[in-house]
């Protein structure tokens, strides 16, 4: 089986993104037919991903019952378990196998504890809790076995740290500072794996580090329900592998790298990229469809590195799409715009915030407010102040549709179309702004953000009239326009967008904007003072009113203070795995 | 509580103001040095390097854990034994390592694609080489970094590195054949077992 591995391929080192392709728009006739006004889509609850084990802490009306944790009586959920009880009085059980949103296996035996009147000691996770109980999470015996199963883990584990991946943010690496901490008793030779084997499109499998704690195996046979992954032979010969004429290619595979306590599962995209103790982390939300998940963006320098989930048991539970993990590629910094351009020249962004106020109130009489469904709330509220002003007919743009399932993924490819269509008021289709813009309807437009599929005749009719593009980076709309100014990207901007259960979804900065970008409400904002208008109100005091409106606290936080904004250094961040 | 005041008389002595006694017991010293460590047998108790004279290489005076200008080493293979693992770039106070790892597609699977020492940065601290897990930088070149006349020339590339580096035999990942001997007193926290 090992012998006829293809080898594995070398990640991409040059500069270029490869940004994934893009699914092919839809004809022309189906845009066309398409209603002259944008109706806000439905809600729709989020079909919840799998999470058997919900936490312990007892909701409004369930049944509980008391037990007593380290001397400590704490009243729990009924049917919950022990391990998730201990969390509640502080004490975080050492485990591999257990994960919150998987079935139980309890094959590590990592989490052992002592059950008063049971003879022997009890896997926690299993152990479901029971009325009078009385457990010992840190007594002598459960200290011995904890050291005892973290020697017998270690038995055939390569510790090749210093090429590991996951050094630095390994769950194995953890418990043994913490419980074992002694060097090996074992000189016979260690059993030798197949090391980086390809086995699926993002993931490459080291079988030496394995641990064979079966979460992977548990993960694609309960989220994505596809089922790749399997044991193979036993006793010290078992190790992971895909099953015969199978490849780990389903849409949520880079999840079990995440969920990979060792280094046994690595993503190819994230592979020898960085170490994982450099990067920072900032929690925001995914931009790549409407289900906005809750991801933690990890960054070094001002470079996205990788995307990983967070946990939010309301909209994307512990995982997340593949798809979604690859939206950080057009952070690029090499893509990025960082000074305004007027007519093809980089220019102060002053004299380029006056040119823009003085074409539109000058020449132009009639003007189009392009809404877009991949800007924050506070962005298109902005611009909807803005076209007031002007008087400007208002669209809704975004991107095409894409792939869709019935876990995580949306069709509908923009993070806050319902937050755009709600700022806009009653606004025109894209396809109508195409039609109306090539036959030459309006003396200028203002586009919110770069994205929008543009036709040979709109490139031209877009340079022949003021056309207004706020992008973050360079695409095929924002060298078409005019003028472009430089707008954060989702990484550097403070906002929140809508997603498509109607739930307010925040996007924290995770570091300061290069060159001149600004935030695109305050881009907003200057131009309609350049215009000698009323002040619109800066994106922060945008956010506020939002958050208030909203009631949500965390962007409330975040409005209020810098310090809320802050990234996590993962070096110093012991909760992982 | 007040502090008192201790009062110093500055007033000069004759003897002081001659100055002839204090010169001559300068010299006097002076002279005192110069004829035990040139007359007597074994030179006096002064240990002179005898520095840039023939025969004499100075190298030999260096004490054993002299920090020098970095290298890098070598397996048998000839390939560097560097895995790019970081350690020496994350504890680098003047943080002037600079890696970039790349796959190398064999069993050693990891390796760096580029290794950049900036020898004008460098505090000369030797963390690296205490931290590196692979016995692959070290400072026991016993040459210091020359001077340069351009600052980039001062930029050690991997090439440079290994040009002063030699084959190294330590056990990967740093435990010898005999480890056991060295094994360190068994954890308190576990004693009783």
């Amino acid at each position: 089986m090992t012998s006829s591995d293809p080898p594995v391929p070398s990640r991409p080192r040059s500069a270029t993104i490869i940004l994934p392709p893009e699914p092919p728009p839809p004809p022309a006739a189906a845009r066309s037919a398409a209603p002259t006004t944008v109706k806000p889509p439905e809600n729709r609850a989020a079909p919840a991903p799998a999470a058997p084990n919900l936490s312990a802490a007892p909701r409004p009306g369930d049944a509980t019952v008391k037990l007593t944790i380290d001397g400590e009586t704490v009243e729990v959920r009924k049917g919950t378990n022990v391990l998730e009880a201990a969390k509640l009085v502080g004490r975080d059980i050492c485990h591999f196998c257990y994960h919150p949103g998987l079935s139980i296996a309890a094959s590590c035996r990592q989490c052992l504890v002592e059950v008063e009147k049971n003879p022997k000691l009890q896997p926690s996770c299993q152990q479901v809790v029971g009325e009078g109980m009385v457990v010992h999470t840190e007594s002598p015996a459960v200290l011995e076995a904890r050291r005892a199963l973290l020697e017998f883990t270690l038995k055939n584990h390569p510790i090749d740290c210093p090429i590991c991946d996951k050094a630095g943010e390994c769950t194995l690496q953890r418990h043994y500072m913490d419980h074992d901490h002694q060097l090996t008793r074992v000189d016979v030779p260690k059993i030798r794996k197949p090391k980086h084997k390809d086995i699926g499109r993002e993931i490459i499998l080291d079988a030496e580090r394995c641990i064979l704690c079966s979460r992977c195996i548990r993960f694609c046979e309960e989220i994505p329900g596809t089922g790749e992954l399997t044991m193979t032979f036993r006793g010290d010969h078992e190790k992971l592998d895909i099953a015969d004429g199978h490849r780990l290619d389903n849409a949520y595979s880079i999840n079990v790298v995440d969920i990979c306590p060792v280094g046994a599962l690595t993503a190819k995209d994230f592979r020898f990229a960085v170490r994982a103790w450099e990067l920072k982390a900032t929690p925001t939300t995914c931009q790549g469809c409407a289900t906005g998940c809750a991801i933690e963006l990890h960054h070094k320098h001002e470079a996205a590195h990788r995307i990983v989930p967070r946990h939010d048991a309301d909209v994307n539970g512990h995982w997340m799409c593949d798809e979604g993990r690859y939206t950080y590629k057009e952070l690029d910094a090499d893509a990025r715009i960082r000074h305004a351009r007027v007519d093809g020249q980089d220019v102060p962004l002053g004299h380029a915030i006056a040119t823009v106020a003085r074409r539109l109130r000058g020449r132009a009489k009639k003007v189009a407010a392009v809404f877009s469904g991949t800007a924050t709330n506070e962005a298109n509220r902005a611009l909807a102040d803005l076209a007031a002003l002007l008087g400007a007919e208002r669209f809704v743009v975004g991107r095409v549709p894409g792939k869709t399932d019935e876990l995580l993924r949306d069709a509908d490819k923009n993070a806050n179309l319902r937050g755009a269509i709600a700022a806009s008021g009653a606004a025109k289709h894209e396809g109508e702004l195409g039609l109306e813009l090539a036959g030459r309807a309006y003396e200028a437009v203002i586009f919110l953000d770069g994205t929008f599929e543009l036709s040979d005749v709109v490139r031209s009719a877009l340079g022949a009239i003021t056309s207004v593009c706020l992008s973050d980076r360079v695409t095929p709309l924002a060298q078409a326009c005019s003028i472009v100014l430089p707008a954060t990207s989702w990484a550097e901007t403070l906002g929140s967008v809508i997603n498509r259960q109607g739930r307010l979804r925040v996007l924290q900065p995770a570091w300061r904007p290069e060159g001149d970008r600004r935030e695109r409400a305050d881009l907003i904002r200057d131009i309609a003072l350049a215009m000698g208008e009323r002040d619109l109100g800066t994106n922060r005091e945008r956010a506020r009113a939002v958050a208030e409106e909203f009631d949500n606290e965390e962007l409330l936080a975040l409005t209020a203070s810098p310090v809320a904004a802050r990234p996590t250094l993962l070096r110093f961040s012991h909760t992982r795995g | 509580m007040t502090i008192g005041v201790k009062k110093v008389s500055l007033q000069r002595t004759t003897r002081d103001q001659i100055f002839l006694p204090a010169i001559l017991e300068g010299l006097l010293t002076t002279a005192r040095h110069f004829f035990k460590n040139t007359m007597t047998k074994g030179m006096g108790d002064v240990d002179t390097i005898r520095y840039g004279e023939p025969g004499v290489d100075p190298k030999s005076y260096y004490p054993e854990r002299f920090r020098g200008v970095h290298r890098l080493m070598f397996r048998d293979d000839g390939s560097v034994r560097c895995v790019a693992c970081m350690c020496c770039s994350t504890v680098c106070p003047a943080r002037c390592i600079y890696i970039v790892a790349e796959d190398r597609e064999d069993n050693n699977e990891k390796g760096p694609a580029t290794f950049v020492i900036d020898e004008l940065k460098c505090v000369v601290c030797g963390l690296c080489v205490e931290a590196c897990p692979c016995d692959a930088i070290r400072m026991d070149t016993r040459t210091h970094m020359t001077p340069t006349e351009a600052r980039e020339d001062a930029v050690l590339r991997k090439v440079d590195l290994m040009s002063r580096g030699g084959p190294s035999v330590a056990v990967q990942g740093g435990l010898g054949a005999d480890y056991r001997a060295d094994a360190p007193a068994a954890d308190p926290r576990f004693v009783g077992r």
